[in-house]
């Protein structure tokens, strides 16, 4: 089975990473259900923990075929858990595929 | 009626008694998908999924194989493929839901509850008992009052941390939350009905719960607390209500479905001082727990201590063949030298110091002379400045948020396999001390590592051990089963039963709390849920 972790880099860069990754606000109002998120703020919140993190392997800047994001959020892979579309909302998880494919490598980010 | 209904449970008690105990499965796999609760049949349900489509919508019912894909994925040991449901409905409304639980109820449709379903370790969506449906709360994520006076919240169920702690830093308001490990992606509501955990002064999470909402089995909506009361301010001040305190009831349990919830918030204090305790020897444990324990229970020190080992620490941002070769064991030297080199001691101790400048200038030399006296470095953000463990627990300690816990599930192979085993203790050196002695045999038995951490909660003592393992190995992946069957059964022999469990042996850890109360809760269920509708098997309650 394929690996997706990569090779532990030193603790200090993971410090640096994190203070790379400025947290995206969500904007979501008092008494109502949170809206439809960009994907730079899904990617912010939930896949950025990890991904570039030191804990998941770097996504951004690899594309990364849209259809193997979406496969692969939907189903998990080895230590990834998975997310359902009540988490990641369909048309969320369509942008936010579509925008890891075309997206550049992050400088700030860490791991295989 | 109650023949039948009794027939049923038993049909599922016997499979869940049968499988959970023995590690037996249902054979499900991919191309063979999971079966129907017993007693129902095909018609019956796709009667029930036909119902919730027309409450929901089409879009929002799963029943497809990889439609149900998102909700099988699991960390637990599950070698045969038990712990599958058949399908699941995302409500967006506390009228859904009562709706859903009728529909429930006619077709006998069984319901497994999930808020965020990410807590890990313990099974995620996956139900106790095969054939349930998962009744998925995420889209009822509505954060619905934030009171920055009183330092209240009342939340729908599907609300993340993520979501709570940007809702506050959004709109300035100075309160802090406590955050279990996978904070930005589970729930707040969720994490307090599992009795979860977490790092601040706030940490014993059912403990700053204040009123809920339930829908009970038969559909009813009930309001605990001061909840019921037109008019009353005190829903989210006042836990006790009147009469029988029932919160209780619905935290562990599947007595009814917990729609909003009332958390307390810490108000973000002036000062806050993060401290880590190194200390050299894997046989100081009961050193640093009898050096901790007076200033837990004299709340000097306010937050939940967690003593993490070396191997804990090191799985977390590691790969075990880093440390020694694959295959061989997780040797003391090996681990001590790694620990060195990354500024860790075998044992690690963190914890807080919340308050003003004159309040921690006042308590930090009492603190620094206790555990000086144990054997222990204590370490400030001044020594310990750029190291990423120090970096981690700091940021829990604050409510700070982070997943760098998931690095745990790479530590062996291809990874994706952990467990939590949580037993419980008095906050005793000694106790710990048997401890880890025996579970250091028991996971050592089976070519598993000790990688563990004790919690010491107030007079309390967790032991936290993360049982990794590759579940891309089966052969693997039948061992972690069966180790985790026998931490279970011989902790439990020595008087140390799980607080909480994953769906793989909740059948198992209720057996140890005995028959009169496993009887007193069955009571319950049976008048509150004649038909068996809401989550059989959780905690072990049919």
């Amino acid at each position: 089975m394929k690996r997706i972790f990569g090779p532990i880099l030193a603790p200090t860069l993971a410090v640096a990473a994190m203070a790379c990754a400025a947290p995206l606000l969500a904007s979501q109002k008092l008494g109502e259900t949170q809206e439809l998120r960009a994907p730079e703020a899904v990617y912010a919140k939930t896949c950025g923990y990890c991904h570039g993190r030191n804990v998941g392997p770097i996504i951004l800047g690899r594309a990364i075929p849209a259809d193997t994001v979406k496969y692969i959020v939907r189903h998990g892979q080895n230590g990834m858990p998975a997310f359902r579309p009540t988490e990641v909302k369909p048309s969320e998880l369509d942008a936010l595929a579509l925008w890891i494919e075309k997206s550049t490598a992050r400088s700030g980010e860490h791991g295989q | 009626m109650s023949e039948i209904n009794m027939d049923r449970r038993g049909l599922l008690g016997a499979g869940i008694i049968g499988a959970a105990s023995l590690g037996l499965g249902t054979g499900a796999s991919a191309k063979n998908p999971a079966p129907l609760a017993p007693g129902l049949t095909k018609a019956d349900f796709s009667g029930a999924m036909k119902a919730f489509r027309g409450v929901v919508g089409a879009e929002w019912v799963f029943g497809d194989e990889d439609a149900v894909a998102p909700y099988t994925k699991t960390y637990i040991p599950d070698p045969n493929g038990y712990h599958k449901p058949v399908g699941a409905v995302c409500p967006e409304s506390v009228e859904q839901v009562q709706e859903i639980v009728r529909i429930a109820n006619t077709y006998r449709q069984p319901l497994w509850t999930v808020s965020t379903g990410k807590n890990m370790g313990y099974g995620m969506t996956a139900p106790a008992t095969p054939g349930q449906v998962v009744l998925d709360l995420k889209r009822m994520n509505r954060i619905l009052e934030v009171d920055a006076d009183l330092g209240t919240c009342l939340l729908e169920p599907g609300v993340t941390y993520q979501q709570l702690k940007d809702y506050l830093v959004e709109n300035n308001i100075p309160l802090w939350i406590d955050v279990p490990t996978v904070g930005p992606i589970a729930s707040p509501v969720g994490n307090t009905l599992d009795r979860g955990v977490g790092y601040t002064p706030y940490g014993e999470h059912f403990m700053f719960q204040c009123g809920m909402e339930v829908v009970l089995p038969d559909g009813q909506l009930m309001r605990t607390g001061m909840g019921s009361i037109k008019g009353s301010t005190a829903w989210q001040a006042f836990k006790w209500g009147y009469g029988p305190y029932v919160d209780g009831l619905f935290t562990q349990s599947n007595y009814g479905v917990v729609t909003k919830m009332g958390l307390w918030l810490m108000p973000k204090p002036p000062v806050y001082k993060p401290f880590m305790v190194r200390h050299p020897n894997m046989e100081d444990t009961p050193k640093i727990i009898e050096a901790m324990r007076p200033l837990r229970v004299s709340s000097l020190v306010a937050n939940c201590n967690l003593m993490m080992s070396a191997s804990y620490q090191l799985a977390m941002f590691k790969r075990r063949n880093e440390i020694v070769p694959d295959g061989a064991p997780l040797d003391e030297v090996s681990l001590k030298k790694a620990a060195k080199a990354n500024g860790l001691g075998m044992w690690n101790t963190y914890f807080a110091l919340y308050g003003t400048e004159q309040t921690v200038a006042a308590i930090e030399p009492i603190i620094r002379a206790q555990l000086t006296a144990s054997g222990g470095e204590v370490m400030t953000a001044a020594e310990m400045e750029g190291n990423p463990w120090f970096h981690h627990h700091s940021t829990l300690m604050e409510g700070g948020l982070n997943l760098d816990e998931i690095g745990l599930l790479r530590w062996r192979g291809a990874g994706g396999g952990l467990a939590w085993f949580a037993p419980v203790a008095a906050a005793r050196g000694i106790e710990a001390e048997r401890q880890t002695a025996l579970a250091k045999e028991i996971v050592e038995k089976y070519g598993f590592d000790y990688t563990a951490a004790y919690a010491i909660g107030w007079r309390d003592l967790h032991h936290i051990l993360a049982l990794l393992f590759d579940k891309s190995d089966a052969e693997e992946h039948r061992k972690a089963d069966a180790c985790y069957r026998e931490l279970v059964t011989r902790f439990g022999a020595q008087g140390w039963a799980s607080y909480r469990t994953g769906v793989n042996s909740m059948e198992l850890v209720a057996q140890q709390y005995g028959s009169v109360n496993r009887e007193f809760n069955a009571k319950i269920k049976h008048a509150l849920d004649p038909n068996g509708i809401l989550a059989p098997g959780k905690s072990g309650i049919m």
